[in-house]
């Protein structure tokens, strides 16, 4: 790193140290972060990306964050209303909309019921819809925030509120914030990996994993499809594994000499890139082989050889964390049911809950078989949810909806079976226990380990945070 | 005052005053007996700091640390004597300081202001860099470019007392210079090819940025250019490069999104244009008065508002360039069909008449500009920064804190009026901000290191009074930008070796006092550039539209919308870096492997980090693997028949100098281990040199 940056960042560390009276204790801290081969690694790696010690003991050493890009309709899956079933066609009274802006509706639009049949499930008898049936698996394994709620109503500017804090661009995301703070125990992969599925990227594009003004060194990692995962992974072509070896020890070799004549340490920092990159060009197509997998593991995702998808992205996160990857984002496109072409609350909400069901699923049963669901945190979830009202288009659909939604939570220390939040008889506000985008943003930093008003960078005069000046830990869902 | 800044205002400032405390002038705080001036032991603030019961004591354990035995000190001398609260040093006007006395060292006066620092903390200034460094220090700094072997060569040989300031003056005059210093100014205006967002869909702007090119390399005063960007249109009969101008202001992000609300993302684009002349000419953090009284310098929301005034009242026209006089005549009589027919509220007509319009111009370029709209919005305060709830009505003004010389007499103040307040004498701020970006680019860091921050929070100038005798020197040289940096790398502080001094560590280990230069990272289009240049197979063609280098088609497989992109072909293939098209949301991965500017919202100053992905980056990237080849091939072609003959050109071409004994041996080494045609064996040279630490940092 340059000096300026390396300066900021130990300026940070020293926050860490200050701010939490930790001192002798640190070491010690950090090798409950690490049960493995990585406590070796806290003591040894000086790359930016090296494992740090959080501020409290953590309860997840890493998440996966199945982003359901373009606002999954709740009403149809998690959320039933006799009532709203019961007005359905009717006008939405004023007292709810008044005042209220939204993407699309118009004038005062009419209720619409959803068409969907529900089953109550598990102990905790959460509501499940047709649309997911294996989904009732897991449900004393999740807590559910049906309280959800943000601030913007546009798709670009609310994913990057859910990521950045802010529906503003140019502020570094959850997954850069969260490798700020602690780095990655993976020292042959990125630390934080973005997965895309679905007909199309995420509306906001690289916005979505932006370092902002961190260095780029902890910007998302956008994995490809295929067996060269990552951009300019594979060797020129007629360049083979000991040509490239070869090529980076005489590289290592004249960047030595040369630290040795102007001793800049930074020359140091890149032979330690070098390095990393060599390891990643084998690490990533190992991680991203799926051949070792046993067959019924693949059935259990639903992975089909060869063919990139929501379950390949889902077992290939497993892999992921499992090889010390921080922080693994999922995108699935497309949620966006307006009823417009090929957004048909009815035919392509369908569709979506088909592609995730099973593998969302797979990965919450499989990471409770390995044992990792203990310190892995699992966030499902749209950038908003969808209105009780209906939109008059070509076939069904609804608008989006940034007062009351639902999304939900697994593993690292997040209670089980558990139902967080309600809402109206119509589904339109949050009734109890209410939960912010700012408030996730604190939880799930809060789980690992690091507490969301400290974790702070300088920039233009001020200490930046993920949770901007708001958000509180949603200490009830704690177990 | 920093202490009370950072540690007091928060909660005993502007914006809060919790207890009914305010300490951020003398008058308020004397109110609570806060602060008793000569009366340390009468003084609140004493007693809280000092308090012996935890709970008691201030500042709050949740606020941070506790004050150090030192700060409390200062606090109570401060107090002691006479608690005088002086204005923060960057809302008063620079003077030019007295130069201090030289010693044979100095080359210029900024070199004295250096010195004495040195020599107050016993530190020798580091010797001058070997001329080979030197101009491809140099080089880089002001062309973005390498030397070629003949430049080099002419440099050493030249044993004329004023051979670096010859080479200095054939750099200010390339017009590669003017892509160097348009391409920071880019950074600072978020210029993208693109509308950013969702869609992101392509625009044409790049007559804008041009233009940038090309005032840069004509030595456009920074005073007009000021003016011109900022109000371009207001000026007298406005000519089109005046109007082109104002492109500056529209490279803010469009919102094309289905069920945006457009008034929504006006507002949103005002505020960015409020926040980047913030940045950008006052170097403060406007921003935060956007729901707000600032928390710690004295800026109003009102005061935001006002600004924001400014900006409030603009169309956003596009302007056709360089059409023949035929089609400007039609698109001019068009133009004012659909402007009477938009003011009679025909919108179906108008929106025929801009149809029009469009067909008429068929492939003329076309650029984003603005417009002055009659009559002028009100603006509001924005209530918690909510643009649907008003506060009260604001006219267009500056910051009453900085307003000194600038009077409404009761006629409303516009972007002309704001930009000439700018660049006048009475405003403290842009003469001093634009001259410590300009060291920013030079030295690695600027004077005042937070570039974007000469507030209460902001870190103190390292040689404030350097920086305010540049300021000056800057305003009375009549804002060349080009003398400016003549001076500076013409310094003897510029041209010294950036060779690491273990024995400074503990003394200034952030090189503050600037006993040496610094070895920087080259930026992400510099790299592509420095690749071009040694591969010797860059077009030097200067500005046109935004080109298509060879990228991975995945990079759109996490975008919306796939965009089009086809590789261009011929010389457009092997253009500079600075004309790579920007889509805003999916940037080519050279610029976001390399730090580039997000080109989201203003950026003073891009990071220099290291990576892995940098790494395969240059490895393994089509682009750099074909410009090793090319290197490969040239140094076949033009370089010594004998293998050590070659790897000494290569050098020469990379690094502007010949490889030691050792690196000539390893490079040696490298060759006999490859295998193939000769071409085959000097690519593969040529790929190691290229991934060189040395290759992509100035030294």
């Amino acid at each position: 790193m340059h000096p300026q940056i390396e300066n900021a960042v130990a300026r940070t560390r020293r926050h860490f140290f200050r701010d939490c009276g930790v001192g002798v204790g640190t070491m010690a801290l950090a090798s409950l972060l690490a049960k493995d081969a990585t406590a070796a690694d806290v003591g040894k790696r000086t790359d930016p990306l090296a494992p740090r010690a959080p501020h409290f003991k953590p309860k997840a050493k890493a998440v996966i964050y199945l982003f359901m890009a373009g606002g999954p309709s709740q009403l149809d899956m998690f959320t039933p209303k006799a009532k709203l079933t019961e007005l359905s066609g009717k006008p939405v009274p004023e007292s709810f909309i008044k005042g209220k802006r939204f993407a699309f509706l118009k004038g005062t639009p009419t209720l619409l019921g959803s068409s969907r049949s529900f089953g109550k499930y598990g102990k905790v008898g959460m509501d499940v819809s047709e649309l997911l049936p294996h989904h009732r698996q897991i449900v004393d394994d999740v807590c559910y925030l049906r309280g959800m709620h943000t601030d913007v109503f546009n798709h670009a500017p609310a994913k990057v509120f859910v990521n950045t804090g802010s529906p503003q661009f140019g502020r570094p995301s959850m997954g850069s914030w969260v490798t700020y703070g602690i780095g990655s125990e993976a020292d042959n992969l990125p630390g934080f990996v973005v997965l895309q599925s679905g007909p199309r990227g995420p509306r906001g594009g690289a916005a979505l994993w932006s370092n902002g003004f961190l260095p780029s060194v902890y910007q998302g990692v956008p994995f490809l499809k295929g067996a060269n995962p990552i951009l300019d992974l594979k060797p020129p072509p007629g360049v083979d594994n000991a040509k490239q070896r070869g090529f980076v020890d005489a590289v290592k070799d004249l960047n030595g000499l040369r630290h040795d004549a102007v001793g800049d340490p930074e020359i140091q920092t890149r032979i330690a890139a070098y390095e990393m990159a060599y390891r990643m060009q084998t690490a990533a197509p190992e991680l991203t082989d799926l051949s070792k997998e046993t067959q019924e593991t693949k059935d259990l995702y639903g992975v089909d050889p060869g063919k990139p998808s929501f379950a390949t992205n889902c077992l290939l996160a497993r892999r992921m964390i499992q090889r010390g990857v921080r922080f693994v984002q999922l995108y699935h496109t497309n949620w966006d049911h307006h009823g417009g072409p090929g957004e048909d609350l009815n035919k392509d909400l369908t569709k979506c809950c088909l592609d995730v069901d099973r593998a969302s699923t797979a990965l919450i049963l499989d990471l409770k078989r390995l044992g990792m669901l203990d310190d892995t945190l699992v966030v499902f979830g749209g950038e908003f949810g969808r209105t009780p009202m209906g939109e008059k288009r070509e076939k069904v659909g609804r608008d989006h909806h940034i007062d009351a939604y639902t999304m939900w939570l697994a593993g690292a220390g997040i209670k089980r079976g558990y139902i967080h939040g309600a809402t109206d008889d119509i589904g339109y506000t949050v009734t109890e226990n209410p939960v912010h985008v700012h408030d996730l943003q604190a939880t799930i930093l809060n789980q690992l380990g690091l507490d969301h008003t400290k974790l702070t960078v300088r920039f233009q005069g001020r200490d930046y945070r993920l949770t901007d000046v708001y958000g509180n830990v949603v200490k009830e869902i704690l177990a | 005052m920093p202490i009370l800044s950072n540690r007091c205002f928060k909660c005993h400032g502007p914006a809060t005053q919790k207890g009914g405390v305010r300490l951020d002038s003398l008058v308020l705080a004397r109110k609570k007996d806060a602060v008793v001036p000569g009366k340390p032991g009468e003084s609140l603030l004493v007693e809280k700091i000092t308090a012996d019961d935890d709970d008691d004591r201030m500042p709050p354990v949740k606020a941070g640390p506790r004050l150090t035995p030192e700060q409390i000190t200062v606090l109570k001398q401060w107090i002691a004597s006479g608690a005088v609260y002086a204005p923060h040093w960057s809302y008063v006007p620079p003077k030019r300081p007295a130069v201090p006395m030289t010693s044979g060292w100095s080359r210029n006066p900024i070199d004295s202001f250096i010195e004495a620092r040195l020599t107050a903390a016993k530190i020798k200034p580091s010797p001058e860099a070997d001329r080979a460094t030197l101009i491809r220090r140099v080089t880089l700094d002001l062309t973005g470019l390498l030397p070629t072997a003949k430049e080099l060569d002419d440099f050493v040989a030249d044993k004329t007392p004023d051979a670096y300031e010859k080479v200095v003056d054939r750099l200010l005059a390339s017009p590669h210079f003017g892509e160097r210093f348009a391409r920071y100014w880019l950074d600072l205006a978020r210029y993208a090819d693109s509308n950013g967002y969702s869609i992101d869909s392509p625009r044409s702007i790049w007559p804008w940025r041009d233009w940038v090119i090309r005032a840069y390399n004509a030595d456009m005063p920074f005073d007009d250019f000021t003016r011109w960007q900022l109000a371009g249109d207001l000026l007298p009969s406005p000519s089109t490069d005046q109007l082109v101008a104002t492109g500056f202001q529209r490279n803010t992000g469009l919102n094309e999104e289905g069920g945006a609300d457009p008034e929504q993302f006006r507002v949103e684009r005002t505020i960015d244009r409020t926040n980047t002349i913030g940045a950008v000419w006052l170097g403060l953090t406007v921003g935060c008065c956007q729901c707000h009284d600032h928390k710690f310098d004295p800026l109003t929301q009102k005061d935001y508002y006002s600004l924001y005034a400014f900006f409030n009242s603009c169309d956003e026209p596009t302007l056709p360039v360089g059409a023949s006089a035929e089609v400007e005549r039609q698109v001019n009589e068009l133009r004012k069909k659909k402007e009477d027919l938009d003011q009679a509220g025909k919108t179906t007509e108008a929106n025929k008449v801009a149809g029009q319009i469009r067909r008429v111009l068929g492939r003329t370029p076309t650029t984003l500009i603005l417009r002055e709209r009659k009559p002028p919005r009100e603006t509001f305060v924005h209530i918690r920064g909510d643009f649907l709830r008003h506060g009260d009505p604001v006219m267009p003004a500056v910051p009453q804190v900085l307003a000194n010389g600038i009077r409404s007499d009761g006629k409303r103040l516009s972007r002309l009026d704001l930009a000439n307040w700018l660049v006048s004498k009475d405003n403290p701020l842009t003469a001093r901000v634009v001259v410590n970006r300009n060291w920013q680019y030079l030295f690695g860091k600027g004077l005042v290191g937070t570039e974007n921050d000469f507030g209460m929070q902001g870190s103190l100038p390292t040689h404030p009074k350097l920086l305010d005798w540049l300021a000056v020197e800057f305003r009375e040289n009549g804002w060349s930008t080009k003398k400016l940096l003549r001076l500076l790398v013409t310094s003897a502080t510029y041209r010294q070796s950036s060779t690491a001094r273990p024995e400074l560590n503990d003394v200034d280990a952030d090189n503050k006092l600037l006993a040496r230069q610094s070895r920087l990272r080259l930026d992400a289009e510099i790299i592509r550039d420095a690749a071009l240049c040694a591969s010797g197979m860059m077009c030097s063609k200067i500005g046109g539209r935004g080109v298509y280098p060879p990228q991975p088609t995945e990079v759109f497989s996490f975008t919306q919308k796939k965009q089009t992109w086809i590789v261009s072909k011929g010389e457009d293939r092997y253009r500079r870096g600075i004309y790579t098209f920007i889509f805003r949301q999916s940037q080519h991965p050279l610029l976001t492997t390399f730090d580039g500017a997000e080109a989201q919202v203003s950026c003073t100053r891009r990071n220099r980090s290291d990576t892995p992905l940098q790494a395969l980056h240059l490895a393994n990237d089509p682009v750099f693997v074909e410009l090793a080849d090319g290197l490969g091939k040239r140094l076949l072609k033009d370089g010594p028949a004998d293998d050590a003959g070659k790897i000494d050109y290569a050098f020469r071409l990379c690094f502007s100098r010949l490889p030691s004994e050792s690196e000539r041996n390893r490079v040696l080494k490298y060759l006999a281990d490859q295998s193939g045609p000769p071409e085959t064996k000097w690519a593969a040279v040529a790929r190691v040199l290229m991934n060189l630490d040395e290759f992509i940092t100035r030294e």
